[in-house]
């Protein structure tokens, strides 16, 4: 369904994405590891079309979006539900207004039915009690989790697109995030998720990748992970703890 | 700052401006919106618009009456108040506050939800941004600069009244005679086109501002400070060249 073809990117002199390729399908659960500002983020935002390569096409379901304009990408975002990192929601709005921005935005619900289908996608993501609330009191993890119930609101997304949804989460909030990552992609609708810590990423996806200085230097499932000669990877999974058995069922 | 990226800064901003407008036209129109800001914009300033201008108005004036007074000319401290204040001062003195107080306040705001990944949220979500935040802030700088003014003018006006009647002693039957005299065609409209300029440049320089906020704390920083310092001083190079467009039009010799 993701295609990207040769892709570089640069923010103005500094290269960001050197050559990239890969290919992911919609019933995917794929995580882009990397470290800190080495293009995660970059290459979501060029998969939704919020950014255009320097070089290089991009394809989502066999069409190339790679030119087209933000009217015509209105139509290929609506097939994703993209959660950014630290949630973005919109500050100045409390929770039930985030979650129904696109609501009023797009349909002409009453406000009852808003109301409704507020509660309903709260409750799907565990924090309904949090309805009322602005987004600065909420949790770190209350905060993604209001950004994933946002991110339902309008469409029924084919594929989901998370970055960092464990970042600075305490290990609790951190599994909680998981399971939910876990249960809306049942059903065979895949995701992409991006992060630089390998425990969680374990969790959620069957296939990884690693991006290293602008470059994919791993794509392959967790055995090949585990199992990777690549000095990088070995720091990168060094933090897991072998001991536990729970992650040595993936080794 | 170089040249280059001086050059593409006002392009962009001059382009931000245009969809700016354009947004009035396309559908969906944000009615709510455009009333919040308006009311932001307007509502929030009255009082310090109001205390600036009494001021302004009322130290004008005892300059005037001090200097005319010497000279024998005390009578026509009204006149000079009065043109000074409608063509140059009030819309001037109006625009330099507004972009103070809306200016910075909508460059911080952009700039925030630029930091916060929000603009981003927008876009994912199919909502054009410059639609959405930029078309009503223009509207009610545009729409909410001038009457500010106008009541600015009038506060002005008012002070200047106290000043000459109460301190300076002059017939106030003569002072408002005067300043019925100045209140013809051509001063109205030099100093009434002005603020509908003066609101559209604050709004676009503020948001295209915000827009351009990058690095976090420090970038809001220096965007919310260049928006401002833009807004002024486009606004005093603009009031020139205006005004002698305007002079120039409305026939007068200089
Ligand atoms: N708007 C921007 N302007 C300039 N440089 C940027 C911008 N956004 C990100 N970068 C740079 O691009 C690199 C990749 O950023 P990003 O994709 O956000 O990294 P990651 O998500 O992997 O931490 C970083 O080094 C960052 O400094
Ligand atoms: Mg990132």
């Amino acid at each position: 369904m993701i295609v990207f073809d040769n892709i570089c990117f640069s923010y103005g002199t500094r290269q960001v994405l050197k050559d990239i390729s890969f290919s992911i399908e919609s019933n995917e659960r794929v995580a882009i590891l990397g470290g800190s500002g080495e293009g995660k983020t970059t290459i979501l935002k060029l998969i939704v079309g919020l950014i255009k390569p320097d070089s290089g096409r991009i394809g989502i379901d066999k069409v190339d979006i790679t030119d087209k304009t933000e009217d015509e990408l209105r139509e290929v975002r609506k097939k994703f539900s993209i959660v950014f990192q630290e949630g973005a929601l919109f500050d100045s709005l409390n929770v039930k207004e985030n979650v129904a921005f696109c609501l009023r935005e797009y349909t002409k619900m009453s406000e009852e039915e808003i109301e409704e289908k507020v509660g309903k996608l709260l409750r799907k993501v565990g924090v309904e009690q949090a309805m009322q609330l602005m987004p600065d009191e909420l949790s770190g993890g209350m905060h993604r989790r209001v950004a994933v119930a946002r991110s339902l609101a309008v469409y029924e997304p084919r594929m989901f697109l998370y970055d960092e949804p464990t970042a600075g989460l305490d290990p609790v909030n951190a599994e909680n995030i998981c399971n939910l990552i876990v249960d809306l992609s049942k059903g065979g609708i895949g995701h992409v998720v991006v992060t630089h810590k390998v425990v969680d990423a374990l969790r959620v996806v069957d296939r990884f990748m690693f991006l290293q200085n602008g470059v994919m230097i791993f794509d392959g499932n967790s055995y090949g992970l585990m199992h990777s000669a690549i000095p990088e990877i070995q720091i990168f999974i060094s933090e897991l703890n072998f001991n536990s058995k729970e992650n040595r069922q993936f080794v | 700052m170089n040249i280059k990226g001086l050059v593409s800064d006002i392009q962009d901003c001059y382009l931000l401006s245009i969809r700016g407008i354009l947004g009035i036209f396309r559908r969906p129109f944000y009615f709510k919106d455009t009333i919040e800001q308006m009311d932001y914009a307007g509502a929030g300033s009255f009082l310090i618009i109001f205390l600036v201008s009494l001021f302004i108005g009322m130290a004008l004036s005892l300059q005037l009456s001090a200097e005319l007074s010497r000279l024998g000319l005390k009578m026509y401290t009204g006149k000079v108040v009065g043109i000074s204040i409608i063509r140059e001062v009030g819309p001037v003195t109006a625009a330099l506050v507004f972009s103070g107080r809306v200016g910075a306040g909508m460059a911080s705001e952009l700039g925030s939800m630029i930091l916060g990944h929000q603009i981003d949220s927008l876009r994912v979500f199919g909502v054009d941004p410059i639609k959405k935040l930029v078309t009503p802030r223009i509207l009610s700088a545009v729409i909410m600069l001038p009457a500010l003014t106008l009541m600015g003018d009038a506060v002005s006006l008012f002070g200047a009244y106290y000043i000459a009647v109460f301190v300076s002693h002059q017939s106030g039957y003569f002072y408002w005679s005067s300043i019925k005299d100045i209140l013809n065609f051509e001063n109205v409209l030099a100093g009434s086109i002005k603020p509908f300029i003066f609101g559209y440049l604050i709004a676009c320089i503020s948001c295209y501002m915000g827009f351009s906020t990058k690095g976090g704390a420090v970038g809001l920083r220096k965007s919310t400070t260049r928006a401002v310092v833009m807004s002024i001083i486009m606004i005093i190079i603009s009031d020139f060249i205006l005004t002698r467009i305007l002079l120039y039009v409305l026939g007068f010799s200089v």
